[in-house]
């Protein structure tokens, strides 16, 4: 007869895993992997005007209006940062079981771990408002009667976590190779000043914390990368620059990697379905190489050769008709003009062209080239890292402040504006050189937007700027493809989309929680 | 003079013997009777007796008797040794030997409802597994299929749904625990010689904590004693043809509703209406399901050897399977998809003095070839492509085409790769019994099964013209898990009558063991002929796995059943069993789970004389018992555990492992079901009409759950505890009719059951809790059946107008005429989450059977109905949305009954696109849009037979020759007419968190074939 007590035979228990400095590690790895992922970095952009989502429910239903307190997404992504926090917390209350790592080291490790559960949070109330603030384990008993706390008071909470983590964390450049992607003192200010910023109120303080970072090089020195694209596709790039303050990291060839791209690249170069397609108003969007709008009638724009002479970001971006796609090799080796205008391809049918009705091709006639891996492995699983913190935010954040402010300035803008566009690759003074006072919050806006498309702040800044009733209301356009001039001058309708500012300036608490936690109260229209 | 007491006795006053029954084999517990003495013995478990005779009585006359069977008397006159056959007596369901758990007994002696099925009822089918061989067998022995593909597992459930966790019964083989209900599959059905369904838990306690959901006890064949070598063949041989029930609209119609969706949406056509013209004049293409699937043959070969001498018999057998997948190809090498069984097996038995020993071996390997893309995915690919394009070209080239993401399903499955299953499994069993005295007996079993299971797969790459590629990633994966059981057993046996006082009993302990372990290596850019590692080879680090499965568990057990009736009429058992498990923390792991059970044979009754004459035979029972289950909770539940993973993040480009905690529930136990079962058994005019009813109520408590009154800000999910409650009642009649006029037999089996189940407790105070799966929700609600589909009542379509505006919607909802209208339940003015209601349950209710036989000179048929009388269903998917999600482009011809003002009273609301405020009304909101009647009625079985005359297959030097046709699933009513009513989404838990059924399952086929039984 065998006894009864049978333990696991691949598993630790509680006696026994603190203690080692191996599991210490291997359970804060499990946070960081926890951070966020690269379907909720993705499909942010699908909920707003710079891209249009044909495959994803959430995306689709959100972004058009038609969310419901049902909707998976609301749910998901709620209990993926309570999940995340959950962690975070047995993290923090059993570490100190650990007796051989040492204090220092189990302080900056706690720092790193407090810093994930305040971003959490952070998204938390910026999707849903006021929000149950989880700062221990908590028992089943107290989830089902812990209430909301005001968004007011989570801030709060969030800014006072990153000012005790700071001190714990070494700086950038106090770090080893070895430690790349670790969160430092670099991460906590960047996070820091994007809490501000979405405040609105506290602009000042936004302009210090950049300040400290612009200014000085006790928290990391930090610059622009040379080459904007390289950012996101050059391998090494990508995982060495001076601009990353904080990026989801991952790995080639490995467990961690993502894929997302095979539904964002041409058929004709390895795509599989096209889940996330550019809008043409993020097109719109990119100046021309003089600095003026393609608005502005005397830009030179050209509504029949609309992609020439624009922001050097747009190629970096957007695959366009005709779009030169060239990668150099790799395994998805491919060197080729991608035809996107129907019935323009030598070859028919042409598996990029656009036409209503399909799912594999662009619903707008456009593709992304951001994000592009040319490392990549079949079915672009790629090892690239997906920032979410650059010093590029810093500068536009720093801006973005300094004019609310009514302090931008020609040295301002030319630290910030002026130094983006430059590294874009702009070299006229109409887009160098400041502007002086004309329409200064529009044109940071869009440099925000343009600068920052495809790494999820669009969705933020709409929402916190209160214009997304503008911009989410009616019709999300493709390329002047739809053949019929009548309708929107021919481009593509892609989606209709309403917004209604009275409820969609919130999530909905997922239906589900609310029926268990009698203090857990909806939001209002839901 | 009074003759003086010789008490020596010698030789000449012992008579002793064997007694067997008509098949041959040995009777235990006949009473044996001097007869005008007192003096009498009962024979032991080889059916042995001995009985010494008083000189005066020598030469008398034996009396020897037992239930079920015709007393017998027999002059002794100078014989010291009398064998005989006790004949059965007419009543079927009396004489039969019904396996119970640690033993047998007779149908006449049982309180406690026990279906039994026999080898005639298994045999003469073509079906592929013992599970389909029992459906509509017995009432409330519930079979459904998640998928008809070969070598998948039906859902087997008795009783119906009495606990939210695993409603899956204990399947026990020859005595043998099993690890699964699935292992029912790896039997070969030939090798069965019945089938005990354990239904209620009077009978099952004897399984205690493992009984709560029933046991069927399958009995493999044995040889007989004194029975020469008997050779039998039987091998049947068919075509299996899908059942494809679903059309496209031609794909210029489609084209034509598809602008007519993009219009009632707001948006631009797709076609102009030369573009429509042109697809007309293309005609339809092979793009569809049809050109997929072939007429796939079917064949079953089995051959066995019986028979035995007088101290030993043997059973010896083999069979194959081979069931072709109607999936057209083999993957690009090796035979065609499918799935193969070898079955192996060794009974034999031998009886050495007081000793038998009864040895029993098997070995069963089974072979499943798959596609390397899954069946949905094929079934989707096919249908959302519009008619007019092609598969392949004339210069065989696979084709893509704008709608299909990238992959054309028919070059994958010709040319895409396979995924191999292999399982091998190997069985024994010993069983030792020792006759001490004449009624009591010791009995030891050793069981155990080594199981191997191993997965290879490879995907090869396909090329698509004019672009797009399938498997260029060359993945290749080796899995395998190996698990072991052991059962071992120690059970005293005991027989003894005192007069009018028969007193049985069975009093034992078990142990048990179970491990498994299994691993997994995945590669990509294997070498795309081979699979094996060649230059650029990767390793699959997320998929490649050292320990997958590993799982540990034991059980310590003693169990007893007492017997005893007075005069064979008045009955009363005892059943207990005492268990102890190792998924339960010390202190929560014992259990005692008891039995009481009484019968009252009334017919024997001297005040039933008067119509005994019509009434042959009526016996009522009762029982109440407390059975358990344990097989929701993990093996390790109890224990909060941390376990390391590879992967998890990187820092440097290098990559990093993680650890996640496992969180504990150190209270975890049991749950237990306590069921009360009343019946009655009876037998009216000359028994050729006879029947059994039965009626239970059971309410299982402690139910093992995953907490759901934890909102998701706990950020985990709540370990599995003991939370909820859930009724469950029901009834099931069955009779048989046999009627013989002149050479014609003929007999008539109905049978019918039902059950009704209710949530009585959820999770502490909790009472309701809502699921969304997909479009729809489900609901678990206190008081209401355990899950069921929920939302909107819809109420017809907006006509005009003047509707739109006047009649409530959803906030928000911007609907126009053709879209559906819901009920405002609560009259508020407002459609809301207040205005969904319960839409319908999952369970199939009145669920029946019907087997008709007849016979007539040599031909003979037997003809088998099933079905299910009320069922409702919900499918979504490609087939009931059109033009679905944007990811399915078509319309089916099933689906054209859509709203336009010309069709007010429509099946489904006007065309519109995904994302449009007329899509979101109608197929986003959850409603009874998608709710199907699946009630059913199917012709499953036929079977006529012709068996040659004697002299003429005596010539051929064969004992029988019977020839045969069979058809299987040859008619279906329903109305449900685009899918198979039979399957489910539900496995056997009717979890909430199933996936919607997408109605994109693998197609039923229908078999006609022919047959041919030899026995030598």
């Amino acid at each position: 007869c065998r006894k009864l007590d049978i333990a696991p035979t691949d598993s630790y228990s509680a006696l026994n895993f603190w203690t080692a400095d191996a599991n210490v590690y291997n359970a804060l790895n499990n946070n960081y992997s926890l951070i966020y992922n690269s379907d909720k970095y993705f499909t942010a952009e699908g909920l707003s005007d710079n891209a249009y989502s044909q495959t994803n429910t959430d995306a689709i239903q959100i972004a058009s209006g038609n969310a419901t307190a049902q909707q998976a997404k609301f749910a998901n992504d709620w209990s993926f940062y309570y999940r995340t926090i959950k962690s975070c917390n047995q993290f923090l209350e059993n570490v100190d079981k650990n007796t051989t790592l040492g204090a220092a080291t189990i302080a900056r490790l706690k720092a790193e771990v407090r810093f994930i559960r305040a971003y959490e949070h952070f998204n938390l109330t910026k999707w849903y408002g006021d929000v149950p603030l989880v700062d221990h384990d908590l028992s089943q008993d107290e989830a089902k009667s812990i209430g909301r706390t005001p968004k007011a008071d989570v801030v709060k909470f969030i800014l006072n976590e990153l000012d005790a983590a700071l001190p714990a964390l070494p700086s950038k450049d106090q770090m080893p190779a070895a430690e790349n992607g670790r969160i430092n003192k670099g991460a906590v200010l960047a996070l820091k000043a994007r809490v501000l910023l979405y405040q609105g109120d506290r602009m000042a303080d936004v302009i210090s914390v950049c300040e400290s970072l612009m200014n000085s090089t006790a928290n990391g020195t930090y610059s622009l990368n040379p080459s904007y694209s390289n950012l996101f596709s050059d391998p090494a790039t990508n995982k060495t620059n001076p601009e990353t303050m904080l990026s989801l990291q991952y790995v080639p060839a490995t467990t961690r990697t993502w894929s997302d791209f095979w539904d964002f690249a041409p058929k004709s170069v390895d795509g599989r379905v096209n889940s996330l397609a550019p809008s043409q108003e993020l097109v719109n969007d990119y100046i021309m190489l003089n600095g003026k709008d393609i608005t502005d009638p005397t830009s030179g724009y050209d509504e029949n050769n609309p992609y020439i002479n624009r922001d050097p970001r747009l190629t970096a971006t957007i695959v366009y008709d005709k779009y030169n796609w060239n990668n150099g090799g790799g395994v998805n080796g491919k060197t080729k003009i991608i035809y996107i205008k129907p019935g323009t391809d030598p070859v028919k049918p042409g598996p990029d062209e656009y036409s209503p009705g399909r799912q594999n091709s662009s619903p707008t006639g456009y593709y992304w080239r951001k994000y592009f891996d040319p490392s990549a492995l079949i079915n672009y699983v790629s090892g690239n890292n997906l920032h979410l913190f650059r010093y590029a935010e810093i500068l536009l954040d720093y801006a973005e402040a300094k004019n609310s402010l009514g302090q931008m300035d020609a040295t301002v803008w030319s630290k910030t504006i002026g130094a983006l566009r430059s590294r874009a690759g702009f070299t006229e003074p109409g887009a160098l050189s400041y502007p002086g006072s004309a329409n200064l919050t529009n044109i940071i806006r869009k440099e925000r937007r343009i600068e920052l498309a495809l790494e999820g702040n669009r969705i933020d800044d709409i929402r916190r700027w209160k214009i997304a009733e503008i911009v989410l209301n009616g019709y999300v356009h493709g390329a002047k493809f739809s053949g019929d001039p009548a309708t929107d001058n021919g481009y593509i309708r892609a989606q209709l989309r309403r917004f209604n500012a009275g409820r969609d300036y919130l999530w909905a608490i997922p239906n589900g929680d609310v029926s268990l936690d009698a203090n857990l109260t909806q939001n209002p229209g839901y | 003079a009074r003759p003086t007491i010789n008490f020596t006795v010698n030789a000449a006053n012992t008579v002793s013997g064997q007694v067997l029954d008509d098949q041959g084999r040995p009777l235990p517990g006949v009473t044996i009777r001097l007869i005008n003495t007192k003096l009498g013995t009962v024979t032991d478990v080889n059916g042995n007796y001995k009985l010494t005779l008083p000189d005066e009585n020598a030469g008398g006359t034996l009396s020897f008797s037992f239930i079920g069977f015709l007393t017998q008397t027999i002059q002794i006159g100078n014989r010291t040794q009398i064998n005989i056959s006790l004949k059965t007596d007419t009543t079927r369901s009396l004489n039969e030997v019904v396996v119970v758990g640690y033993g047998t007994q007779r149908r006449a002696t049982i309180n406690s409802a026990i279906g039994t099925v026999g080898a005639k009822d298994i045999n003469d089918k073509p079906v592929l597994n013992a599970a389909q061989a029992l459906q509509g067998q017995s009432p409330n022995l519930i079979i459904q299929q998640s998928t008809l593909n070969p070598g998948s597992n039906p859902i087997v459930n008795i009783r119906g749904v009495a606990t939210t966790g695993n409603n899956d019964p204990l399947l026990v083989i020859d005595g043998i625990v099993s690890q699964s209900i699935n292992d029912i599959n790896l039997i070969n059905p030939n090798d069965i010689a019945n089938v005990s369904v354990l239904k209620d838990a009077g009978s099952a306690a004897i399984y205690g904590s493992r009984g709560a959901n029933g046991v069927i006890l399958v009995t493999t064949k044995s040889g007989k004693l004194n029975q020469k070598a008997q050779v039998a063949y039987n091998g049947n041989f068919g075509l299996q043809q899908p059942d494809i029930l679903v059309k496209k609209v031609n794909a210029a119609d489609n084209a034509y509703y598809k602008n007519e969706a993009l219009a009632n949406s707001g948006l631009p056509p797709a076609y102009t209406p030369e573009q429509i013209q042109q697809i007309a004049a293309q005609g339809n293409g092979n793009w569809d399901i049809n050109h997929l699937v072939y007429n796939a043959p079917q064949t079953s070969q089995n051959i066995s050897v019986s028979g035995g001498g007088t101290t030993n018999t043997y059973f010896i057998s083999a069979g194959y399977l081979n069931q072709f997948s109607n999936f057209i190809g083999n993957g690009g090498s090796g035979p065609r998809f499918g799935y193969q069984k070898y079955n192996l097996r060794l009974n034999e038995s031998a009886i050495v003095g007081k000793f038998k020993l009864t040895g029993i071996l098997e070995y069963t390997k089974s072979r499943n070839k798959t596609n390397t893309v899954g069946d949905n995915n094929i079934f989707a690919d096919a249908n959302r492509v519009p008619h007019n394009y092609n598969f392949y070209d004339a210069n065989g080239n696979y084709l893509t085409n704008s709608f299909a993401s990238q992959y054309n399903e028919y070059g994958v499955l010709l040319n895409g790769g396979a995924n191999q299953a292999d399982n091998d499994r190997i069985y024994g069993n010993l069983n030792g019994t020792l006759s001490i005295t004449n009624w009591l007996s010791l009995t030891g079993v050793f069981g155990g099964t080594l199981q191997n299971n191993g997965n290879f797969f490879r995907r090869t790459q396909v090329n698509y013209i004019p672009s797009g590629v399938y498997g260029n990633d060359l993945t290749t994966f080796d899995n395998n898990s190996k698990s072991s059981s052991y059962n071992t057993q120690v059970y005293l046996g005991l027989n003894k009558s005192f007069g009018m006082h028969n007193v049985s009993a069975t009093l034992g302990v078990s142990s048990e063991l179970y491990s498994q372990r299994g691993f997994q290596l995945q590669k990509t850019l294997t070498d795309p002929v081979f699979g094996n590692a060649t230059t650029g080879t990767l390793i699959d680090a997320t998929n490649s796995y050292n320990c997958i499965t590993v799982q540990a568990n034991s059980r310590q057990s003693a169990f007893g059943r007492i017997n005893y009736d007075f005069k064979s009429r008045y009955f009363i058992d005892f059943v207990f069993r005492e268990d102890a498990s190792s998924k339960f923390a010390s202190g929560r792991r014992n259990g005692f789970f008891p039995s009481v059970n009484v019968g009252y044979l009334i017919s024997d009754e001297d005040f039933f004389k008067p119509i005994k004459g019509t009434v042959n035979n009526l016996k009522l029972r009762a029982s109440y018992s407390v059975v358990g289950n344990e097989q929701t909770a993990g093996n390790y539940t109890y224990l909060t555990t941390y376990f390391n993973y590879a992967g998890a993040y990187g820092y440097n480009n290098v990559i990093q492992g993680g650890a996640g905690t496992n969180l504990s529930n150190p209270f975890l136990t049991w749950e237990r079901a306590r069921t009360l079962n009343l019946g009655f058994d009876f037998g009216l005019f000359n028994n050729k009409l006879t029947g059994t009813f039965e009626y239970f109520n059971k309410v299982t408590s402690d139910i093992q759950q995953t907490p759901l009154d934890v909102p998701s800000i706990f950020g985990a999910s709540p370990p599995t505890a003991n939370v909820a409650k859930v009724g469950d009642r029901g009834w099931e009649f069955e009779i048989t009719y046999t009627l013989k006029t002149g050479k014609v037999t003929q007999s008539f089996s109905p049978n019918i059951g039902n059950t009704y189940n209710k949530l009585l407790q959820l999770t502490g105070n909790t009472q309701q809790i809502l699921y969304n799966q997909d479009v729809y929700q489900l609901i678990r609600r206190v008081g209401d059946p355990v899950t069921q589909y929920y939302g909107f009542q819809t109420n017809g379509f907006f006509q005009n107008a003047a509707e739109v505006a006047s009649y409530p919607k959803p906030a928000g909802a911007v609907v126009g005429p053709g879209d559906l209208k819901f009920k405002d339940l609560n009259g508020d003015g407002k459609i809301d989450d207040n205005d969904k209601k319960v839409l319908g349950d999952p369970f199939p209710h009145y669920t029946f059977g019907f087997n008709y036989r007849i016979a007539v000179a040599g031909f003979d048929a037997t003809i088998f109905l099933q079905g299910v009388g009320k069922r409702d269903e919900f499918l979504r998917g490609e087939l009931v949305e059109p033009f679905h999600y944007n990811y399915g482009t078509t319309l089916y011809e099933h689906m054209t009954d859509y709203w336009t003002p010309n069709n007010p009273d429509a099946r489904y609301p006007r065309l519109a696109t995904i994302g449009s405020a007329s899509n979101t009304n109608n197929w986003r909101t959850g409603s009874d849009l998608y709710k199907f009647n699946a009630a059913y009625v199917r012709l499953k079985n036929v079977n006529i037979g012709y068996t040659l005359p004697q002299k003429i297959s005596r010539k051929a030097g064969m004992e029988r020759v019977r020839l045969s046709l069979i058809g299987q699933n040859l008619l279906t009513f329903s109305k449900l007419n685009f899918y198979d009513p039979e399957t489910t989404e539900f496995g056997n838990s009717v979890s909430p968190s199933s996936a919607s059924n997408s109605a994109r399952s693998y197609l039923l086929p229908k078999f006609y074939g022919a047959g041919l039984d030899i026995t030598f």
